[in-house]
């Protein structure tokens, strides 16, 4: 067993087929005619470059724009001034075309393999990628066609090249080795999007391995086994099919209702961090965003962002939702978010003191351009307003009292906003949990964060080892407390949503619909998985469930008793 | 000559399509333009001397432009840049 990075999910099993380097020799010699080289080269430049253009084009048809990228910026490389024009200019001297592409490339291999940065040391494989093309076109080599390779075959490279990875069909290639590469490398993304399963930054791959051994390429765990043993083998074969069941049911569920087994339909929603994430929300078949954390526009700044920076990202993030709800929490920081700007005192108990809606109301010129920001995005699309960390009545009111100031401003300016935009109270602290039925008489909905909830609740500090086993939403009292709310927001007839961890969690979600909780917030790339969970229940059998866990009196019982009956 | 600091705001920094973008953009440009970063000269119309800078998020820059277009181009480069250096 050997192992690697695991770059592309899922179990490949099947015959080796290794992908030879060649070796690229030539003569450095004295170039006596250098018009004739000049022409010889760039001959070699414009093959590339419609080589290359064809290859972008195959990938962006096939698979997509986004992984057509990598090809195309190899184009806007060799059309730097400092690429082709540097060649030029050192075959003007007297040397071979094949040097010239060596010495330039290697130059820019060499600077960006030493920057601290993943990014920029994939630039020095794109060059190393764009070398070895230029001198296969100058020295007349073939490249092996991968296209004809037999169906089941585990392809393994030293490194994959963009002119092999564009001929990989997922048809015939079952999985992929290397020695190089990583998470973000164009393998990697590649085989993602192929779905094929891959394993890379082996150590020596292809000197393990000959054409024709038998292998297993585990993408999820980045293992591999090599001519593996009967019973691993036939392990890995139930595995294969397991996994592959899975991801097709779960594949089924995209673009379906969220509904439980008995036809009840819930809302599912994304917690997303940056407008951009709501793209992803929308490509993971979310119905809409529960959570959108502002804090990103105030992390890594250097100062408050102005209201029109703000404006300008939840307009963003509200279009792209297109008119699907997205509900955006104002500022959360303290805790465990600090902001440098901000000069925020130092506490001795951070988790207890001046943080989320106690820092906004203490500061309310910044929150006002917070608010007002909202409510302009508002004109934009389905947004809603979301306050964190409330514990008591009066801090809902205050929010509403600086929001009808803020409306007012707004109406006399003629600006346009949602006149009906609603606003939500986080339920995570106990005090809020105990008087949830006063506010929800103060809210338009309600949104559980079970992260500080549980942490609250519990009274434990997730991050300190010694108390950490404490930190479980399964206990009787963050259960009873959860339940609790719920009902207080039916009583009041208000929705009541969730956007922590736990909405996702397949063993709490059969509780979550026994108490009727509305509209799940989760990561994702949990949507579909979440969505298939609720669909495995009924009302009655979450009810049956729910009752035999509240009848329970220890974290213990109740986590044996849902995994027991857990529906994967 | 021209020149004016400004801070790189977008999220990737200069990375290879903000740096595609923002060289492509400089090249039509008859004045020499380059980017001075960390005490080094770039030329603004190369996406590989730009990358090789290893310009990240709220690095401060100095564009510096000379020739007859100089100020066509600095006000190119700055809006760029301030519009976070999107396609």
């Amino acid at each position: 067993m050997v192992n690697g990075i695991p770059a592309s999910r899922g179990i490949g099993i099947g015959s080796i087929c290794v992908i030879e380097e060649h070796e690229l020799k030539y003569e450095a010699i004295k170039i006596e005619d250098t018009e004739k080289e000049q022409k010889r080269f760039h001959e070699a430049i414009e093959q590339f470059k419609k080589e290359t253009e064809e290859m972008a084009e195959d990938i962006r048809k096939r698979i997509g724009p986004k992984e057509a990228e990598i090809l195309e910026s190899h184009l806007v490389m060799i059309s730097d001034p400092t690429m082709a024009d540097e060649m030029s200019n050192m075959i003007a001297t007297g040397q071979c075309s094949e040097s010239a592409v060596e010495a330039v490339c290697d130059m820019f291999i060499g600077m960006f393999s030493k920057m601290d940065d993943e990014f920029m040391q994939q630039r020095a494989a794109d060059v190393s990628d764009i070398k070895l093309s230029l001198l296969k076109i100058l020295l007349g080599v073939q490249d092996v066609d991968i296209r004809k390779l037999p169906p089941g075959t585990i392809l393994v490279a030293k490194d994959l090249t963009p002119s092999m990875t564009s001929q990989i069909h997922k048809e015939n290639v079952a999985g992929i080795l290397t020695e190089m590469g990583g998470k973000t490398s164009h393998s990697a993304i590649l085989a993602r999007a192929l779905e094929i399963p891959a394993v890379l930054s082996v150590p020596n791959i292809t000197s393990l391995v000959k054409d024709k051994d038998t292998a297993i390429v585990d993408g999820t765990e980045g293992i591999v086994y090599i001519n593996p043993e009967g019973d691993t083998l036939s392990s890995y074969i139930l595995k294969r099919e397991e996994y592959i069941r899975k991801q097709s049911e779960l594949k089924n569920f995209h673009g379906k209702e969220t509904k439980t087994a008995d036809g009840a339909a819930v809302e599912l929603f994304c917690n997303i961090g940056t407008p951009k994430d709501a793209r992803k929300a929308i490509e993971c078949d979310g119905e809409g965003v529960g959570l959108f954390r502002s804090e990103f526009l105030f992390m890594d700044n250097k100062r408050m962002p102005t209201e029109e920076e703000q404006f300008s990202a939840y307009k963003e993030a509200a279009e792209i939702m297109g008119g699907k709800p997205i509900i955006i929490r104002t500022l959360d920081i303290g805790g465990d978010k600090d902001i440098p700007y901000l000069n925020m005192k130092k506490e001795e108990n951070p988790f207890l003191g001046y943080r989320a809606i106690r820092y906004c109301l203490g500061n309310k010129e910044g929150y006002r351009a917070q608010l007002r920001a909202m409510l302009r995005a508002s004109a934009f699309g389905k947004i809603k307003i979301l306050i964190p960390l409330v514990t008591c009545v009066e801090e809902m009111r205050s929010v509403k009292e600086l929001l009808s100031e803020i409306k007012a401003d707004l109406d006399a300016e003629g600006i346009a906003y949602d006149k009906h935009i609603e606003l939500g109270c986080m339920i995570e602290t106990p005090s809020a949990s105990l008087i949830a039925d006063l506010l929800a008489k103060e809210a338009d909905f309600f949104s559980i964060g079970t992260n500080d909830l549980t942490q609250y609740t519990m009274t434990v500090d997730r991050g300190n080892a010694d108390v950490a086993y404490l930190y479980s939403t399964f206990h009787p009292s963050v259960l009873r407390s959860i339940k609790r709310i719920i009902a207080c927001g039916k009583e009041a007839g208000i929705p009541v949503g969730m956007c922590g961890e736990a909405a996702a969690d397949p063993l709490l979600i059969p509780l979550l619909i026994s108490f009727g909780l509305d509209e799940f917030s989760v990561n994702p790339v949990l949507v579909l998985n979440t969505r298939c969970v609720i669909s495995k229940w009924t009302k009655e059998e979450a009810d049956a469930l729910a009752e035999k866990v509240l009848s329970l009196s220890t974290e213990t019982e109740i986590t044996a008793l849902l995994k027991a009956n857990a529906k994967e | 000559m021209v020149s004016r600091k400004i801070t790189v705001t977008n999220e990737q920094g200069l990375h290879m399509r903000p740096a595609s973008i923002f060289s492509q953009a400089m090249t039509p440009f008859s004045c020499d333009i380059s980017i001075f970063f960390k005490d080094k000269k770039y030329n603004a119309k190369s996406v590989m001397m730009l990358m090789s800078a290893c310009i990240k998020r709220g690095a401060e820059i100095e564009i510096r432009c000379e020739g007859s277009d100089e100020e066509e181009a600095m006000n190119k480069a700055i809006s760029l840049i301030e519009g976070g250096l999107e396609d």
